[in-house]
């Protein structure tokens, strides 16, 4: 049972019909519009940490609630595409392990929607390009844990110095890592 | 052309990901412009950064439920929190809650102060009451003079290619019943405490009685999660070269709760850190070093 309910013992008051006169602040303006944004890359992000749907919406929602509370506090707007990554980064880690611990489940999302996905229309097509990505999914599933963070991250848009960022790495190694990654896809493709 | 003269694959990386600063852009397309086997290489580097970001979104995106939901419910909470005083202790608090039962809370200073002392209670009771009971955040750090933390020399590649088991270390039961008599603990009870390295062995602390103290695993601020996730990022940052082991040590030693307001840039621990269940799984990025190993890179220099 979560905390909050076992210490008070009583029930909070409802707070369903939270009708607030006033208009939503300039923080919370600046944080929806980078939920627009970033709500898409950032989902697909936390979901490639092999956890189920639902906790990965829970990390997003938590990333831009600690995004207002960054925001109100007058804190650094400095790469702050990077700063959300990161947060949502170690969201998600902690989840994963949470779950990992729980034993919640054994086949990853992950997996089963690449097994089930494909969106050509052509069979044949359907049946080449369908195998080509399992063989670059599955090559970048083996690669190291930090080599596949710079890759998804990278296909999410994210610069290199946001990268490092997230990952707490150098903009070196976060070039090394991807030209490494790359090198590997290469060669897996051409075999 | 020379062998030295061509690009390197790192550098049409960059290149391709516009990385590179104009000058060498220009140089770069230069040389891609008069050579025809470094071209090939790059249209094969860009083909497939396009193939992996298609495959990796046209995998994912099928599962993405429509925003609305989301949108409405975050503006909610956004809404909820704005319109609460910000109060320091309150602050905290939210953290560690699910945002929807944490927007129960808002603007309720009362019930925040019932449950920081039910808190306290519950710490308490949890603890056992024979010997000196260990409120929630007093034995959140390690008594200096008992635990000032000790570490053997160690080399990067000794603690970025540790097997996951070394990493995390186990404690011996004698040393464990060693380490609650230093501390005048009695009576322990499964799950109170964590006999937890002060500098975890993936930073090259050694299982030493003066690297181990009882960290009380019931507390829901500072407790032991906290600072497994402090473990991690220490330990991913010496693993990617950005962090100096000595710096690594020294900070989570001399006082592991400032490190960790320190490494995260927050004064409070993150949520999902401070949750009440321990994750045992942890992994570290072992390859992250073995980067160095691969720069095989040429460069420019013989470019115009």
């Amino acid at each position: 049972m979560p905390p909050a309910e076992s210490m008070d013992g009583q029930p909070f008051p409802s707070i369903a019909d939270s009708s607030r006169s006033s208009q939503p602040s300039a923080i919370e303006q600046e944080v929806m519009e980078l939920f627009e944004q970033l709500r898409t890359p950032l989902l697909r992000y936390t979901l490639s940490f092999d956890m189920p749907l639902h906790d990965a919406e829970e990390v997003v929602q938590e990333t831009f609630l600690s995004l207002f509370r960054h925001l109100q506090g007058g804190k650094s707007r400095s790469n702050l595409r990077g700063w959300i990554f990161r947060v949502a980064h170690n969201l998600a880690l902690k989840q994963r392990y949470a779950n990992q611990r729980s034993q919640a489940k054994t086949v990853s999302d992950w997996a089963v929607a690449e097994e089930q996905f494909d969106p050509s229309p052509d069979p044949e097509e359907q049946l080449s390009s369908a195998q080509r990505r399992h063989r670059l999914l599955a090559v970048v599933r083996a690669l190291p844990e930090a080599d596949q963070g710079c890759l998804r991250l990278r296909a999410e848009g994210l610069r290199y110095r946001e990268i490092a960022t997230v990952l707490g790495m150098s903009l070196g190694a976060v070039s090394l890592s991807l030209t490494r990654s790359l090198a590997r896809l290469i060669r897996a493709d051409g075999r | 052309m020379s062998k030295e003269a061509h690009l390197c694959d790192e550098e049409m990386l960059q290149a391709a990901d516009g990385e590179l600063s104009t000058h060498r852009a220009a140089q770069v397309r230069v040389h891609l412009a008069e050579c025809w086997g470094c071209r090939t290489r790059m249209a094969e580097i860009e083909r497939t950064i396009a193939d992996f970001t298609r495959a990796h979104r046209q995998t994912l995106d099928p599962r993405l439920p429509p925003i609305a939901g989301a949108r409405a419910h975050l503006r909610a909470q956004l809404a909820e929190l704005a319109s609460k005083p910000e109060s320091r202790s309150g602050q905290w608090l939210f953290q560690f809650l699910l945002p929807l039962r944490a927007a129960a809370f808002i603007g309720i200073a009362f019930i925040v102060a019932v449950v920081a002392g039910n808190l306290l209670i519950e710490h308490s009771r949890l603890s056992g009451t024979k010997s000196g009971v260990i409120a929630a955040e007093r034995g959140a750090e390690p008594d200096p003079r008992l635990t000032p933390g000790a570490t053997r020399r160690v080399t990067l590649n000794d603690v970025c290619s540790m097997a996951h088991e070394e990493v995390v270390g186990q404690v011996s039961t004698p040393l464990r019943q060693e380490v609650f008599r230093e501390y005048g603990i009695l009576n322990v009870r499964g799950g109170d405490y964590e006999v937890d390295y002060l500098i975890a062995p993936g930073l090259g602390g050694v299982e030493d009685i003066r690297n181990l103290w009882p960290e009380p695993s019931t507390s829901r601020t500072w407790n032991a999660y906290v600072k497994d996730a402090l473990e991690e990022r220490l330990h991913e940052m010496v693993c990617a070269g950005t962090l100096d082991i000595s710096t690594a040590q020294r900070d989570i030693s001399s006082d592991w709760i400032a490190a960790y307001r320190k490494y995260f840039n927050t004064d409070r621990p993150l949520p999902l850190h401070s949750r009440l269940e321990r994750p045992r799984h942890r992994q570290f990025p072992v390859s992250v070093v073995v980067a160095n190993a691969v720069a095989e890179c040429c460069s420019l220099t013989g470019s115009p």
